[in-house]
């Protein structure tokens, strides 16, 4: 069994009611564009990005969480003012944070499991 | 390594001596090995990565109060929280203004907390940016606390006191400085805060050198600032005079010529100074709710350097290095703040750490120029220059040999805000009398001065007051008054620049 928690949310309300309900918790937040049926996301990054991140998830601290928020369709997340632009300042997807601190890697950054494991492993 | 040579290979002696000899990885652990990771440490380290094996060890050992992240003094507790909240203050006194202006401002201004909060999130990104970006270029980081055992060892200690023996080819000490606690006066440890603790305090102190005493007096503390002498030594002093009489005009209190002798704490929980005024020889008390200790010392107590033989300026304990930053034992180089005879400013830091890096890889043979470098202190007037001292340039040229422009200007803005602009000056200090002598110091009180200093730091690459005269100045500016200023010292005539 996993030490750490793993959510599935979609859009912005659910993301924010799965924290709301962690109160306190280290918690990890992958942000990624809309599946489709087949499973394939919009965001070609996104798609490269989430083995990278996956892959590392071992290394979460114990007792944390990791919600996984996909966070719209194409055209939604074009929209500037999509609430993950502007309440949660996101930029670009795909986006790894933690919530409440400044950490967070952003794109390319995705694409680097060194740098996923560093944010997973470091204070 | 070399009994793994004799023992068990019987090769030639010269064999082994050339596999030991090759680069990399082959003797040493690493290429270079950085201690600090300040802004010369970071630059430095991120400098050299190209084929080299580089770590840097970074280590704060937390003052009485506090403990910050990776990026040393500057981003930490130095000039990004101090400008950021050097701005803060800035803004309370452009919204008493903005009335003057037509801006209906409701009820009285006060100032909370957010900005304390505000200011950390920033920093601590910037710990986080720094962190990724060493990542990324294979800079290996270590929370480690570094002292030198030789000249190609170094030692890092953990928080939990274990150790880690490191080699490298070539070690670089960039541990900067740290505020220093007066420990000769009673209570001054126990009572006392410095600038380390200033940017972290959740709560405001209450009374404080002279940004912090600014700022804080900007954000409607009440603030007395206690010199021993003189203020911004080192800095042209008729400069240094309008820095000061503008904060005073403006309600920070100075305690002149004046030495403190104990700090006591009261019932109340208040801070009793008690101080001697060393002209009038009389002895002082007030009390105030907070005490900051403004004076900062080389951080080289722990490093192992006399062990080496490293050589230290006794003065100052700052080590002594060469044009080219190295110290007296070699292999071993230092620079940033911890280097004798340096600027205490980030972008020179930053720019020798580059350098040294190349130097180091043998990319480059080129020496960091520590000439003219402009500065800015940023009182609420900010006050930069670039060049010499007048002081300085009359030490060195003769007071004869040199012409003095200067021009006291009212910034426009100042005019509807009602604002006093006594303090407003320019003043350049030319070589050689006559319309072509070289430009030996720039300097400039006033809104934006390191914004306005920037671009005519350029023209310390030869410039002439006949260059700077031939410059058309952008209108209505304050930076234009640089180019048009005319009146000599000399002359004696009134240098008060009219309005347009």
């Amino acid at each position: 069994m996993a030490h750490y928690e793993e959510v599935n949310v979609h859009g912005y309300d659910e993301f924010c009611r799965a924290v709301s309900e962690r109160k306190g918790k280290d918690i990890f937040a992958y942000f990624s564009g809309d599946k489709d049926e087949k499973g394939k996301s919009w965001c070609p990054d996104c798609v490269k990005a989430e083995p990278v991140v996956r892959g590392v998830l071992s290394h979460l601290p114990e007792g944390s969480v990791f919600i996984y928020c996909q966070v719209g369709e194409r055209a939604y997340w074009k929209d500037p003012n999509n609430d993950f632009k502007k309440t949660l300042k996101l930029t670009g997807v795909p986006t790894l944070l933690r919530y409440g601190t400044p950490q967070k890697l952003v794109e390319e950054e995705c694409f680097k499991a060194d740098l996923v494991k560093m944010m997973f492993t470091e204070d | 390594m070399a009994a793994f040579c004799r023992g068990r290979h019987r090769w030639k002696k010269i064999n082994c001596l050339h596999i030991f000899s090759r680069k990399l990885t082959g003797k040493y652990d690493y290429d270079m090995l950085v201690i600090g990771g300040g802004s010369g440490g970071l630059a430095c380290s991120k400098e050299a990565q190209l084929g080299q094996k580089v770590a840097v060890l970074d280590y704060v050992e937390p003052s009485a109060k506090t403990k910050w992240g990776l990026g040393g003094t500057c981003v930490n507790v130095g000039c990004i929280p101090k400008k950021l909240m050097h701005q803060a203050a800035l803004l309370g006194t452009a919204v008493k203004d903005a009335q003057k202006y037509g801006w209906q401002i409701p009820g009285t201004i006060t100032h909370d907390a957010t900005m304390a909060e505000a200011v950390q999130n920033h920093v601590k990104s910037l710990n986080w940016g720094h962190r990724v970006q060493l990542q990324d270029r294979k800079v290996k980081y270590m929370n480690l606390k570094g002292s030198l055992v030789d000249e190609h060892t170094v030692r890092g200690l953990n928080k939990a006191g274990k150790e880690t023996i490191l080699t490298a080819k070539n070690i670089v000490i960039a541990t900067g400085g740290r505020p220093k606690y007066p420990t000769n006066i009673p209570g001054a440890v126990e009572h006392g805060i410095t600038s380390d603790d200033i940017f972290w305090l959740k709560k405001s102190p209450g009374k404080v050198a002279l940004e912090c005493a600014g700022f804080l007096t900007g954000i409607g503390l009440d603030t007395t600032v206690m010199v021993r002498s003189i203020a911004l030594r080192g800095f042209d002093q008729q400069m240094a005079g309008l820095v000061t009489d503008y904060m005073e005009a403006y309600g920070t209190r100075f305690a002149w010529k004046s030495v403190p002798n104990r700090v006591d704490k009261l019932p109340s929980g208040a801070l009793q100074v008690t101080w001697t005024n060393t002209q009038t020889g009389g002895e002082h008390k007030d009390t105030f709710d907070c005490v900051l200790w403004a004076v900062r010392a080389p951080e080289t107590k722990a490093l192992g350097l006399d062990k080496l033989g490293i050589q230290l300026n006794k003065e100052t304990g700052k080590i002594i290095v060469g044009a080219d930053e190295s110290a007296s034992v070699p292999n071993i180089y230092a620079f940033g703040d911890i280097g004798e005879g340096r600027p205490e400013l980030t972008p020179t830091a930053i720019k020798a750490g580059k350098l040294l890096a190349r130097r180091l890889a043998g990319q480059s043979a080129e020496l960091m120029n520590y000439d003219n470098v402009p500065t800015t202190v940023f009182t609420p007037l900010e006050y930069s220059c670039v060049g010499l001292s007048e002081e300085e340039a009359e030490k060195r040229h003769g007071k004869d040999r040199i012409e003095v422009y200067h021009a006291f200007y009212k910034p426009l803005e100042f005019t509807v805000a009602e604002r006093d602009a006594s303090q407003c000056y320019i003043k350049q200090v030319v070589c050689e009398r006559g319309g072509n002598g070289k430009i030996l110091g720039l300097h400039f009180t006033g809104p934006n001065a390191g914004e306005v200093a920037q671009g005519f730091a350029m023209s310390f690459c030869g410039a002439t007051y006949s260059h700077l005269v031939q410059t058309v100045g952008i209108h209505p500016t304050c930076a234009e008054e640089v180019v048009k200023v005319h009146i000599t010292k000399r002359s004696g005539l009134d240098a008060t620049v009219t309005g347009c």
